[in-house]
């Protein structure tokens, strides 16, 4: 499939679910609005982390950042510029911590990832608590449901169309060099600093800026809702039981998924976080690659026979 | 005399206690085929990650073309038209080998031309090596011979002006060991690169090389002709021995 081709595939689809408030009532419409932004989540995560093989637990210090953002700027700014402006903060932050952290590898460096959401959370609640008086903020001026949804589903595709043309791109080659020996590919030319950073800090942005059109929906916000690690979490899980090498996986692994815990969180209300966990175990055990290196594989035989 | 390519000014290299390369001078010249031996421990590899930037010298200055790259990274060495290779093969091994190839031709080779046009192409370096067949095969699956070869190709697509091999014959039959050294040298009068090539397999080395230059304990004992490198006393008592006189 060529790039066009994919573009094209992309458009249609993106109209298609630009459709759906017409067609679905309140609760499919909401089922649809966190399958897509998963799916963005899920595919801005991919960017980054699916070609360098680094496991970034951030999604959520990103995510956070970005509603803080909307809150923050609420009847300052219109909805559209505060999901700019939360996915710039998220960006920004994503580059100044990047350039210090991401020397480290594997393990270290998600801990430290996932330790820079605590941070960012408990931050942000010392600050409210102390200089604003508040512990949680309610954001009066809400947009329309569907409003929220179509801005949400511009994010996530935005997210696709960029994963799309990074992966094509040099950047993308330089990332999967990393990914594959970061010695070898700094020997012949790449930047690996600069270009992680990049990396980090586009995939940041699409996650921040997804958590400023979100905020708008709770219509209260206070730091345990938007930082949620639950969030970042499925995020990651979503994108690695897809197979976070690929494009597709991610995205269809996301509609799976969001409808898979509704089904399960409405059918076994205490079970459902156990049912999810030891599909993942499963999953991690047996399919390393993701779904989607099945077809990958069966495909590269073919090639070969 | 022109202005050297790679040139090591008194590098040192120390790890705590351990003295590694101790005060190594060379220069290197446009088009020389230049061979480093030592016995192991000499320092020949250490020396190499100071000249490609992989490792900063504790004192010393590492000057490429004229530009002083002390301290930088790799990919600035790699920029500056440093090629290397590693002793045991680091090829990208998910990637089809063509896009192993292809790597250092979108980076360090991207505003660089090779001498010959026909090395602008990553399916021609292929060809040239032998390994046209293998284009869309995943790296990791080549045999350990053809991915040293393939690492070769990943240098020269760099495009560079010098070329460090380190320890390209190693494990090869003494027929590819041949095909090999043939080849090092078609590389170099084909694209009058500078070649530095660290061997433990000394006697192919010295058959193939124009000069030479023997590292011991990390310091550089001889540097010459390799006939007469190998008469030399220093030399013989450090490391040849026996080797030679066989």
């Amino acid at each position: 499939m060529t790039r066009r081709h994919a573009l094209i595939a992309l458009l249609v689809g993106g109209v298609a679910l630009a459709a759906l408030p017409w067609l679905l009532s309140d609760f499919l419409l909401a089922l649809a609005l966190s399958c897509v932004m998963y799916a963005g989540l899920a595919v801005s995560w991919s960017m980054f982390c699916g070609p360098t093989n680094y496991l970034s637990l951030a999604t959520a210090a990103f995510f956070g950042l970005g509603a803080y953002v909307t809150a923050w700027a609420a009847g300052a700014l219109p909805y559209g510029l505060a999901v700019l402006a939360g996915g710039l903060v998220a960006a920004g932050f994503a580059a100044l911590v990047g350039a210090a952290v991401l020397h480290l590898r594997g393990a270290y460096f998600a801990v430290i990832t996932f330790g820079l959401g605590e941070l960012v959370r408990h931050a942000i609640t010392y600050y409210e608590k102390a200089y604003e008086g508040t512990v949680g903020r309610i954001i009066a001026a809400a947009p329309e449901s569907t409003t929220v949804y179509w801005m949400v589903l511009f994010v996530s595709l935005a997210a696709v169309a960029t994963a799309m043309i990074v992966r094509t791109s040099r950047l993308g080659l330089a990332l999967r060099g990393i990914g594959s020996d970061e010695e070898r590919a700094q020997t012949l030319g790449v930047n690996a600093r600069g270009a992680k950073v990049l990396a980090f800090a586009l995939s940041a942005f699409f996650a921040g800026a997804l958590g400023a059109a979100m905020a708008v929906r709770w219509t209260y916000i206070d730091p345990p809702t938007v930082f949620n690690p639950f969030i970042g979490f499925q995020t990651v899980l979503i994108a690695m039981v897809g197979g976070a090498q690929t494009l597709l996986g991610p995205i269809v692994s996301a509609l799976v998924f969001s409808l898979l815990t509704e089904f399960l969180r409405l059918q076994f209300p205490y079970l459902f976080l156990v049912i999810l966990g030891l599909l993942l175990i499963v999953l991690v055990l047996y399919l390393p690659g993701g779904i989607a290196s099945l077809f990958v594989r069966r495909r590269w035989r073919r090639g070969n026979a | 005399m022109p202005e050297p390519v790679l040139s090591a000014r008194g590098i040192t290299v120390r790890f705590g206690g351990l003295l590694a390369v101790d005060s190594v001078v060379l220069d290197v010249h446009a088009g020389e085929l230049l061979g480093i031996i030592g016995p192991n421990g000499a320092g020949k590899t250490t020396f190499f990650h100071t000249l490609s930037g992989v490792l900063a010298p504790t004192a010393g200055r590492v000057v490429v073309a004229g530009d002083d790259l002390t301290g930088r990274g790799p990919h600035a060495f790699a920029a500056h038209g440093v090629a290397r290779t590693f002793q045991t093969p680091r090829v990208f091994k998910e990637m089809p080998a063509l896009d192993n190839v292809r790597f250092g031709l979108e980076f360090a080779g991207r505003t660089r031309r090779h001498a010959h046009d026909a090395f602008d192409k990553a399916e021609t370096i292929l060809e040239f090596l032998g390994l046209a067949d293998a284009a869309g095969v995943p790296a990791g699956s080549l045999t350990p011979a053809r991915q040293r070869l393939l690492e070769i190709g990943m240098a020269l697509g760099t495009r560079p002006r010098v070329l460090l091999l380190d320890e390209v014959a190693a494990g090869l039959t003494h027929a590819e060991l041949d095909a090999t050294a043939q080849l090092i040298r078609g590389v170099r009068d084909e694209l009058g690169l500078a070649v530095v090539w660290i061997e433990h397999a000394v006697r192919v080395l010295m058959n193939y090389v124009e000069r030479v230059v023997v590292l011991h304990q990390g310091a550089k004992i001889a540097d010459g002709d390799p006939r007469a490198v190998a008469k030399d006393p220093a030399v013989v008592e450090a490391y040849l021995g026996a080797e030679v006189v066989v």
